[in-house]
């Protein structure tokens, strides 16, 4: 037993320090700075609309966005969990929009969603002779973004959820089958509950990803229309850009609880799946 | 702890970096002044025998700010020298960015350009180009149409209403009048024009003038539908520029590089351009705002001396005159307006000079980005029918209160 508490140190040393090192300095020195001049920069946050409607999107963006790319990610994995042929070339294929860097990737969607220009307003145009200003309203420019954040990132969870199909305990598959389950019930009753622990890590990272999400809104809508889709993470970039860090750091505080939050809540119900 | 902090993300970011011992200059913009930029800059390299690399910016004048503060905050060697726009001179200088210019004559300079690059009598920068917004209109269509050279919002309406019902029976996406929408920097100098033309300022935001001038530049878009719905989306200085290049407009309202763009041998507006004065209101006074590029040192350079040698070959006269005739660029020089050979090839600087007469800065606050912060995201609500033009004003001022209480 001491010998496990050992090797326990030893082996999380390295993680250790490296994190202290990158992450808590970072996130500590945040803080600090948000409070250096006192609880002001607080004081501000409140009776700042901007803030408010910026954090409102933030959650907003995660509350659309993830649910999209949990359910995306789930099909795709249950799709290349299948035996076929060129099954390797497949998963390997489903990987690049992953690989590609967000802001490539937003560059490309902006050639999508384009009003003059646009794929899917040529389209829309040629077939129904009706254009969409994609960024022009709040709620279409969410779902943009949604979109094209779902496209990237699907992968990522697809890979999760596959990791977890390929750990699920065949017998288990093998008795429903006996006991007539149909391939419906099968998926609602077996595959999933016992894939629960994966989807909540996916939702996790998922999550945390989009409450931070910066790349793909500076390039899609730039925080547009009217400021409506302006994440935290952009709102407190122009702040530091200017060299008000006091209020930026206050503002990326935030977020950082807002991640902390959601870790929490995700953490509380893994552990519960787990010892269900 | 602040001190503690950048010393360690700053040292692990750029540790990375390889250490630079070239003078470098960051300029951005078209890829065709790019193209023209290289060039100049060879011609610097072999006159003077000094290395230059090029830092290449975007075309987008915020993305461009963007870098150059990220570099600047964190007192990198490099870029040595990099050109700025007006609107930021007066916050780089501030934040103490700049190094301060000496044993330099700036009298041949255009005065009313120069006291942005200036704090009480110490000279930071110098201007390296005077722009302003014009109005482009195609004088093929015009005379088709029967219609003049619009001096005032309303006569450009009116003409435009009439050219766009005929013309949208060959083009069905053409549209009379573009301009820049998007939420950015541009659409703070659209604004800007609008409200000085009805008779408003910044200084008084949620004024009769400036409401006026709002609700016209939405009913553009909203109501008469002359500008095309991606304004407040898409529209920026490039998107604006090819719309009406492509012949899918009547009126752009535009910088001066547009010019040489629009003629050039594959244009298919190419010879059918004309440039005019932007309108007033009716009874109001002509505006244009006032833009261009000025060049600095960086207070942090590691080549000085060199980057001086730069900065005074580029805004010499010849070099001047280069651009001009180049890329369009006007000189920031009253001298190089006399020359005859740029007043023979390039007649169109009369033009350019006489609109950029009406001329007027954007407020020299030193947190004027900050201002356009707030600002901005308002006039677009209101472009985007989010919010009426008096809500976007009254709220707009409101912020603009508290940031003066928060910066002055």
């Amino acid at each position: 037993m001491k010998s496990d508490k050992v090797y326990l140190l030893l082996y999380g040393f390295p993680s250790f320090f490296f994190i202290t090192l990158f992450v808590l300095t970072a996130v500590i020195g945040t803080v600090l700075l948000s409070f250096s001049k006192g609880f002001e920069n607080y004081a501000r946050l409140i009776s700042d609309p901007r803030f408010t409607d910026s954090l409102w999107f933030t959650v907003k963006f995660a509350l659309v966005s993830v649910p999209f790319e949990i359910t995306l990610g789930l099909i795709l994995a249950l799709i290349v969990n299948e035996k076929f042929r060129y099954r390797g070339l497949v998963r390997g294929l489903i990987l690049i929009p992953w690989a590609i860097p967000a802001v490539v990737s937003a560059r490309m969607w902006q050639l999508v969603f384009n009003y003059t220009y646009g794929v899917l307003n040529s389209l829309s145009d040629g077939l129904l002779g009706v254009r969409i200003n994609w960024f022009g309203e709040e709620h279409t420019a969410l779902l943009a973004l949604a979109i094209a954040d779902t496209w990237r990132t699907a992968p990522f969870v697809a890979l999760i959820i596959l990791a977890g199909l390929q750990t699920l305990p065949e017998e288990v598959f093998k008795q429903a089958l006996v006991d007539g389950a149909g391939l419906f019930k099968r998926f609602f009753f077996v595959t999933l509950p016992l894939l629960k622990p994966f989807i909540l890590i996916a939702v996790l990272f998922r999550g945390i990803d989009a409450l931070r999400v910066f790349d793909l809104v500076f390039v899609l809508t730039g925080g547009g229309p009217g400021g409506s889709t302006t994440p935290l993470s952009l709102y407190a970039y122009k702040f530091y850009l200017v060299g008000d860090f006091g209020y930026a750091s206050a503002l990326s505080s935030v977020l950082f609880v807002l991640c902390l939050f959601l870790s929490f809540a995700v953490g509380f119900l893994l552990k519960g799946s787990i010892r269900g | 702890m602040k001190v503690l902090l950048f010393l360690v993300l700053f040292t692990l970011i750029f540790s990375c970096k390889k250490k630079e011992e070239q003078l470098t200059i960051a300029v951005g913009g078209t890829p065709e002044e790019i193209r023209y930029w290289s060039q100049i800059i060879e011609e610097f390299e072999k006159k003077e025998g000094i290395e230059v690399k090029i830092l290449r910016q975007p075309a987008d004048t915020d993305l461009r700010r963007h870098g150059l503060a990220v570099s600047l905050s964190a007192k990198e060697k490099d870029p040595d020298v990099f050109l700025m726009d007006i609107a930021w001179v007066g916050f780089f200088i501030k934040s103490g960015w700049l190094e301060k210019l000496r044993d330099i004559d700036s009298s041949p300079f255009i005065e009313k350009v120069l006291f942005v690059d200036k704090k009480g009598e110490d000279l930071y920068a110098l201007p390296l180009f005077v722009d302003c917004g014009l109005l482009y209109y195609r004088k093929d269509l015009l005379e088709k149409y029967n219609c003049s050279v619009p001096s005032t919002w309303e006569q450009l309406l009116e003409c435009s209403l009439k050219v766009q019902r005929q013309e949208r029976k060959r083009d069905p996406k053409f549209y009379a009048f573009v301009w820049q929408g998007a939420q950015y920097e541009g659409l703070m100098c659209v604004f800007l024009e609008f409200s000085t033309s009805a008779g408003g300022s910044l200084d008084d935001l949620d004024s009769a003038a400036n409401l006026k001038a709002l609700s016209f530049m939405r009913d553009l878009i909203r109501v008469y539908a002359i500008s095309p719905p991606n304004t407040y989306t898409e529209m920026k200085e490039e998107e604006v520029r090819r719309f009406f290049q492509a012949g899918k407009a009547l009126f752009e309202r535009n910088w001066s590089y547009a010019w040489i763009l629009h003629n050039m041998e594959n244009s298919p507006v190419k010879g059918k351009v004309g440039i005019a004065p932007l309108p007033a209101f009716k009874g109001g006074k002509r505006a244009s705002c006032l833009g261009g590029w000025h060049v600095g040192i960086s207070a942090f350079s590691d080549k000085k001396e060199e980057a001086l040698k730069l900065l005074k070959f580029l805004v010499s006269y010849e070099t001047q005159k280069k651009l001009a005739l180049n890329l369009g660029w006007n000189p920031s020089r009253r001298d190089v307006y006399e020359d005859k050979e740029l007043l023979k090839k390039f007649p169109q600087i009369k033009k350019i000079k006489e609109a950029c007469e009406y001329a007027i800065p954007r407020p020299s606050v030193s947190y004027y980005i900050q201002m356009s912060e707030v600002i901005r995201p308002y006039i677009n609500a209101v472009l985007a029918g989010r919010l009426n033009p008096l809500e976007a004003l009254t709220k707009a001022q409101r912020e603009l209160n508290l940031l003066e209480r928060t910066y002055r």
